[in-house]
């Protein structure tokens, strides 16, 4: 297996952060996609004509886009089966739709203030605080009946994986998420979950009691 | 909108302080961090450590100590009191370090709090005698006054009660009671609770969370053509001034400025007594491991013990006392004299045998009764999962002191009981063999004992600054048969000191106020810097490089070899 | 974040703008400096411009120094301050790569100067628990060449080269010898018996009191490490420092000694504070009550 991957990419830190739960080995290309601009490079965009990161390669094939990645490698790696079950891929396909979302807010509002991408940070950050508003309300009512997760199942899924690192990195990008206190719980235990990593701008979280 | 900081309000759910988690809050523009200890106590801390500004909503509750996610400095339950800065391991905080907090209360499922509170909270009569269902919180970015204005009209019921900060909606024989918490001039947040419970509590909260959620929405769209007001600007309180000079070392005194009423007293093991001493209204300052405070006794003796506290355990100090017939009646007084119940006069602690965290591991040496600092270490060291050794010598298992505690180290102690002094020293030199670098050795326990191990310390190639020890008396006789002078060089006097007087006392009645504790030359609190002569030590307190450097002198019992002694005061 | 500056400590002062690998020849670029909006260009023929966006005939001084462009609002000094290493022919100059970050440029220096956080922000990089001890150093405050020096510094480092798993004490030196500029000095890999040391910079460029363009990078002589693996490194580290500095307040440093808790281990801080205090500096921070 092997990821080109970008250090500070949310978005290959998805994979990066799978790929260490399911404790699995996997070679790394270090992509310079700042300032470089690598990943819009002849050589990258053979791989991905759409130019963006991360590309992921196994067996002769080439993956692109997180949430495809994910999917593959829990379809062929996840010997539990817990982390893309089949009775709940439909409302996990929809939360990783919700965090393409996700991206193009949050996301998007951290390049503009971390990397001075020009585009419209209010659009950014008003998409990002709608969707965190529904990610709260959802989160806060499965909390009451007892789930921890953004699907229904007694364990983590791709999902969770897949929302994560742009909500954990809203701040950088000036989302604030002391309104949504069910998102920052949900934070603590997607960051006590075995195996998982930190990136930079993602702190660990203390052990649970 | 009138910001009025003495008024108490809800500012989180007792559900969003799940256990290690830290809750972000807000009131008035001042923002908070929220977080529940292992043992249920609710903290409310202005939500910035006073090192460098970083927000403690981002640090790690522990469960009994909260970590600043920037330097590691560690905070403890209630005090708020800092125990441990890791860039300094050997020097216990050297004053009372103290992150700002708020009072707070946790009932009907919320937690209130003010900013300035002009008196202790009331609970809303509307509130009384209820066990109410605590809805989701809506935040919503408007100013509270025009939240509670829109309010008015949530379908639900008439409204029956209104307040500067609440309103109640009546509808049959249910409440609903909202409470407006102003985050900031431009957000409020409505916590709203349901009385009676209901029957269907989800089906309930989900109603509201729906029919809350279009007000909210009406109100944003009410403001959405207006200028966002300023945000309340928060003034910074200055930290105090002896905390923002460079440190110095710890000159605490001896000062038994605390009441404190014996709540428990009981046997803890052959001929030693443990006391729970608990504060009657103010909260006991922090301590840190190895801290011991000065108890001042019915008998009018003054007396040293050290604290047996694990971290956070900050609502008490509990010591353990030894029967000592030989002593000069301190012990026997507490034994005998001393009841449940009872006030006595305690200091706030000091610690002159500070814990470093930084050991690639600890060994903690304990002999007889000086088991008790090393109790409070070795419970911080298992809570941050350090790794040490705990080694207990004792005459019998009758005398193994405070076995709940030593339950819960289970598997990191080692006892042994009924070995002679030879087999002692046989066990240490065993224990302390194989030094490797960054290895940290605590010992307390009889003086013998203590020689010792700190020789088989030095044979076994530990250096002067990885062994530490603390002497809970001096068994040393004293030589007072000297006379000499000292020079103090920055009050330009020069005393002399005869014959049966100490430096200690001459200085003393000379109007020089200096700190002391044990006046026996074991805890170091009456510890000055040297500048010219050669002291006379005589003293169990300094290492042997500090007694060969000549730059310390333990002022209580040790006296000079040359005709002078010049003392940096 | 355009707020007004009429500071002149800071106005009279060289800043960066750009490092020259991300100005495109021939392109009009558009920044932000001391709360003006300001627009810089590189012709083919290599000549530099800047110049005011609401005012195109207030054209801004240019200097070309250490592979960025730097400008000023005001009359700065004839000369920036000296970096002789970056200069030298067989070295490597590594710019990381501008980042934003919402703090003052105050907390930023800071955070520089700083390693008491190694352990906790850069976790397994530049220093690991237990060793979060920070062993006294000396600081000293150059009053002729009105720059502060902090040496002796020494920190435990847990891969101390990439040739050994064992961790050491690196030392370091650190420079402060501009309001908004820092630089640490380590010794250079295969070259410690010469003496010479790689250099790592911080140029700041305020874009307002609150609002910072981090310019970074690594002078180093050793090829051995590729110019994207140090990049990578410098932009990890930075990162990892972002996060932490944007949840500080206040945002602007304060200078009144009481405003925060100092430890002899920020020995090298305090004097930062009382430099820029005595300097009269107004715009960034809060000066002393």
């Amino acid at each position: 297996m092997k990821l080109y991957d970008y250090e500070l990419s949310g978005n290959c830190y998805k994979v990066r952060l799978f790929l260490s739960i399911l404790g699995l080995n996997f070679d790394t290309k270090p992509i310079d996609f700042y300032p470089g601009r690598e990943h819009k490079s002849k050589a990258l965009l053979s791989l991905n004509p759409l130019g963006q990161l991360p590309i992921f390669e196994d067996s002769d094939a080439t993956f692109c886009g997180s949430d495809v990645i994910l999917s593959y490698i829990a379809e062929n790696y996840d010997k539990s089966g817990f982390w893309y079950p089949k009775k709940q891929r439909l409302s996990i396909d929809n939360w990783m739709r919700v965090a393409d979302e996700i991206t193009a807010t949050a996301s998007a509002a951290r390049l503009h203030d971390t990397f001075f991408y020009d585009l419209d940070i209010e659009t950014a950050r008003a998409g990002a605080h709608r969707l965190f508003r529904i990610l709260d309300e959802h989160l806060w009512f499965s909390e009451k009946r007892g789930d921890d997760w953004l699907v229904e199942t007694p364990f983590p899924t791709i999902a969770d994986i897949s929302c994560f690192p742009y909500v954990a990195l809203s701040e950088e990008g000036g989302i604030s998420r002391m309104d949504f206190p069910a998102i920052r719980r949900w934070c603590d235990r997607v960051k006590r979950i075995d195996g998982f990593i930190t990136m930079p701008g993602i702190f660990p979280t203390s052990k649970a009691a | 909108m009138k910001v009025d900081l003495s008024q108490w309000h809800p500012v989180a759910s007792s559900s969003d302080l799940p256990l290690r988690h830290v809750y972000q809050g807000q009131l008035w523009g001042h923002e908070l961090a929220i977080w529940r200890a292992d043992d249920g106590h609710v903290n409310v801390w202005e939500n910035r450590c006073l090192h460098r500004g970083v927000r403690l909503s981002i640090g790690l509750n522990e469960g009994s100590e909260l970590r600043c996610l920037y330097h590691g400095w560690r905070y403890a339950n209630r005090t708020a009191g800092c125990t441990y800065i890791p860039a300094h391991p050997a020097d216990a905080p050297a004053r009372t370090v103290c992150n700002n907090t708020y009072q707070c209360i946790e009932k009907y499922g919320l937690v209130w709090s003010a900013v300035a509170p002009e008196r202790s909270f009331e609970t809303p009569v509307t509130l009384t005698d209820t066990a109410p269902l605590t809805l989701r919180a809506i935040p919503i970015n408007a100013p509270s006054d025009l939240v509670q204005k829109f309010a008015t009209d949530y379908p639900y019921g008439m409204v029956t009660h209104k307040s500067d900060t609440s309103m109640t909606l009546q509808s049959g024989a249910s409440e609903l009671q909202l409470f407006f918490q102003p985050v900031d001039s431009g957000k409020t947040i409505i916590r709203g609770l349901l009385i009676p419970q209901p029957v269907d509590p989800i089906v309930a909260l989900r109603h509201h969370n729906a029919m809350m959620t279009p007000l909210r929405d009406k109100i944003e769209l009410a403001v959405s053509g207006l200028s966002p007001p300023r945000a309340i600007e928060v003034e910074f309180k200055p930290v105090a001034k002896d905390l923002a000079q460079m440190p110095n070392i710890n000159t605490a005194g001896p000062k038994v400025e605390f009441r404190a009423k014996v709540a428990k007293k009981w046997i803890t093991s052959q001929n030693v007594m443990a006391f729970r001493l608990e504060a009657f209204s103010e909260q006991f300052p922090t301590f840190q491991p190895g801290a011991h405070i000065d108890v001042s006794l019915p008998n009018g003796m003054l007396r040293q013990y050290s604290l047996t506290n694990g971290p956070g355990q900050t609502d008490h100090y509990t010591i353990g006392v030894k029967r000592d017939v030989a002593s000069r009646g301190g012990s026997i007084c507490l034994h005998d004299d001393v009841q449940e119940g009872d006030v006595i006069a305690i200091s706030a602690p000091h610690n002159n045998f500070p814990l470093r965290r930084d050991a690639v591991k600890t060994i903690l040496i304990s002999g007889g009764i000086g088991i008790t600092p090393l109790l409070s270490m070795a419970q911080a060291l298992k809570a941050q999962g350090l790794p040490f050794e705990l080694h207990i010598f004792v005459q019998t298992a009758a005398d193994l002191a405070f076995p709940e505690i030593l339950h819960d180290l289970d598997g990191l102690t080692k006892t042994y009981m009924g070995l002679s002094p030879r087999a002692t020293r046989n066990v240490i030199s065993g224990v302390l063999a194989n030094y490797v670098a960054a290895q940290h050795v605590y010992i307390c326990g009889p003086g013998v004992m203590l020689e010792a191990a700190r020789e088989a310390a030095k044979k076994c190639g530990w250096p002067d600054e990885a062994v530490h020890f603390e002497y809970f008396k001096n068994s040393k006789e004293i030589d007072y048969k000297t006379t000499f002078e000292i020079a103090l060089s920055r009050s330009a006097l020069t005393l002399q000191v005869p014959a049966g007087k100490t430096i200690l006392q001459i200085l003393r009645e000379n109007g020089i106020e200096v700190p002391s504790s044990c006046e026996q030359g074991a805890c170091g609190t009456c510890l000055m810097t040297v500048i010219g002569g050669e002291p006379d030590h005589q003293d169990v307190y300094l290492s042997t490089k500090e007694k060969a450097s000549n730059q310390k002198i333990i002022t209580c019992v040790s006296r000079s070899k040359s005709n002078q002694l010049v003392l940096d005061i | 974040m355009t707020q007004h500056c009429d500071d002149p400590v800071i106005l009279n002062q060289w800043h960066p703008l750009s490092s020259f690998n991300e100005i495109v020849v021939g392109q009009k670029h558009r920044t932000v400096l001391l709360g003006r909006s300001l627009f810089y260009q590189q012709t083919a023929q290599g000549e530099l411009f800047v110049w005011s966006c609401d005012n195109v005939s207030f054209v801004l001084p240019t200097k070309r120094a250490y592979g960025f462009l730097w400008t000023s609002l005001g009359i700065p000094p004839d000369e920036l301050f000296a970096v002789g290493e970056i200069d030298e022919p067989d070295r490597q100059n590594v710019a990381t790569g501008v980042f934003g970050v919402n703090v003052s440029f105050g907390r930023a220096i800071e955070n520089f100067l700083d390693m008491g956080h190694f352990p906790f922000v850069h976790t397994g990089i530049l220093g690991e628990e237990p060793h979060t001890e920070v062993k006294e150093y000396d600081v000293d405050v150059s009053e002729s060449r009105d720059e502060i020096m902090a040496t002796r510094c020494r920190f435990y480092q847990p891969q101390a080269s990439l040739a050994s798993e064992a961790g050491a004490d690196v030392d370091y030196i650190f420079r402060v010898p501009h309001t908004n500029c820092a630089l640490l000095y380590k010794s250079s890999p295969g070259y410690e018996a010469e003496g010479r040391m790689d250099v790592i910079y911080m140029f700041l460029q305020p874009m307002g009191p609150e609002w910072t363009r981090a310019h970074t990078g690594m002078c180093v002589i050793d090829v051995a490490n590729s110019y994207e693996s140090i990049r990578y490194f410098q932009q990890i580290i930075f990162g990892q420092d972002k996060s932490i500095l944007e949840n500080q307040f206040p945002k602007r440093l304060p200078l009144d000694s009481r405003a925060e808790t100092p430890i002899r281990a920020d020995k090298s801080a305090i004097a930062y504070r009382r430099w820029l205090a005595k300097k009269g500096l107004t715009y960034g921070v809060i000066p002393s009550i």
